[in-house]
């Protein structure tokens, strides 16, 4: 009989992990199978089986008590290779996974980069307006320079290394626009005008 | 009928004057409450938001916390008073010496105080170090003394006690006295305690009890 789902919806979209690769031959070593999580960005991702260790069945497998299985994989996120294979256990009883049938495994390897071109970033940005009259005010009457002004730009540091902060003197591939400035050419905006002050 | 209570709730909290108002904050259920029936089964439909709308909201949110954290860092190492203090080296170094100064005057001024007492303290000790050996020189002296005396003393008894002495010249007549005059040391006591010395003693008559 088929499920009939009721409640809320869910953004999984497949099998558990165990449900996949108990079906192979050899547990499927050498299939690829993506998160579905995964599929949202443009690039490509996926899983590479290496190896495959079983885990004990529970007693009574119900939908919040899944079979779990410990995966060593290789994975691709976001057309990046890892360099060192990673383990899959924890998270192997989400409902979340899809293998790739033999057949569609080119459309998933041939978009891997090799090396991926790392953005650089804005260095400094302007100050908001009235901050920067105040600031320049006050660097005044501490007979300070109160030419050049600028603001160093924090930026959320991550570990994917897809960007970096800009050296001094170097050229920004990536402006930084936190004013309304300039509108992104996008429908939202189709019919706002900017005024200009 | 839940607003009514926490309503009511509420009510009984205010001030007198104060019974015509409404209050506008926690008119709903309160948070520990379980769901209203009504509500158990509802599902809430799942917002739809167009991707280009969900790009944008997701840059402007990005830009905004990126402007405020840089903004937020900035002053903070501005106008922090803690970083101030931190960076201003030279300050620090300045009020480090004047502290030190300060503090080694007090510890030399508590070196001479100190060294004043030490000094009196040693030249007493000296003192009575050597009263002590002193007293203990002429105690020694006085010891040895009464040690002589007793020597002496005994070699003055000794010499008494020469004269008393069996030579070979006066050993027959020794012999002879000793031969005439038989001590007998054997005693018995008898039931009242008498001690009667002699071996072939005959008690005579009954002699007194010894208190």
């Amino acid at each position: 009989m088929p499920y009939k789902y009721i409640g809320r919806t869910t953004n999984y979209k497949g099998k558990t992990l165990w449900e996949i690769i108990g079906n192979l031959k050899n547990f499927g070593v050498g299939r690829l199978v993506i998160r579905s999580t995964f599929e949202r960005y443009p690039e490509t991702s996926f899983f590479k089986i290496l190896k495959v260790e079983p885990l004990a069945c529970p007693e009574v497998q119900t939908m919040d008590d899944q079979r779990k299985v410990r995966v060593l994989v290789e994975k691709t996120f976001r057309g990046i290779t890892y360099p060192k294979p990673i383990t899959i256990e924890s998270t192997s009883y989400k409902a979340d996974y899809q293998l790739i049938p033999k057949d569609e495994e080119h459309k998933y390897t041939s978009k891997v980069e090799a090396k991926r071109d790392i953005k650089i970033l804005q260095r400094t940005m302007e100050f908001p307006p009235l901050m920067k009259d105040v600031l320049m005010r006050e660097n005044k009457a501490k007979g300070e320079d109160v030419h050049d002004l600028k603001l160093e730009i924090i930026y959320h540091k991550t570990k994917t290394g897809k960007y970096r902060v800009a050296e001094e003197g170097e050229t920004p591939t990536v402006t930084f626009q936190p004013n309304m400035q300039e509108l992104p050419k996008i429908s939202l905006y189709k019919n706002v005008k900017l005024s200009s002050v | 009928m839940l607003r009514i209570i926490s309503n009511l709730r509420l009510l009984n909290s205010f001030p007198e004057n104060m019974h015509n108002c409404q209050p506008v904050r926690w008119r709903r259920k309160p948070m520990w409450l379980p769901t209203a029936k009504s509500k158990v089964f509802r599902v809430p439909p799942r917002p739809q938001i167009s991707e280009e709308e969900d790009n944008e909201l997701k840059r402007l949110n990005n830009n905004y916390r990126t402007a405020m954290n840089s903004i937020r860092r900035y002053l903070t190492n501005r106008y922090s008073v803690k970083l101030q203090a931190k960076a201003d080296t030279e300050q620090l170094k300045k009020a480090f010496e004047e502290d030190l100064a300060r503090c080694k005057a007090i510890n030399d001024e508590w070196n001479a105080e100190l060294e004043k007492v030490r000094n009196e303290r040693i030249a007493k000790q000296l003192e009575e170090d050597i009263k002590f050996a002193e007293n203990r020189k002429l105690e020694l002296l006085k010891r040895e003394e009464e040690m002589l005396a007793q020597a002496e003393e005994i070699v003055r008894k000794e010499k008494e006690l020469v004269g008393t002495f069996i030579t070979p010249e006066m050993l027959d007549e020794a012999i002879e006295n000793a031969i005439n005059n038989p001590v007998d040391y054997n005693f018995a006591i008898d039931l009242e305690g008498n001690k009667i010395l002699g071996r072939e003693t005959t008690p005579v008559e009954k002699a007194q009890v010894k208190q």
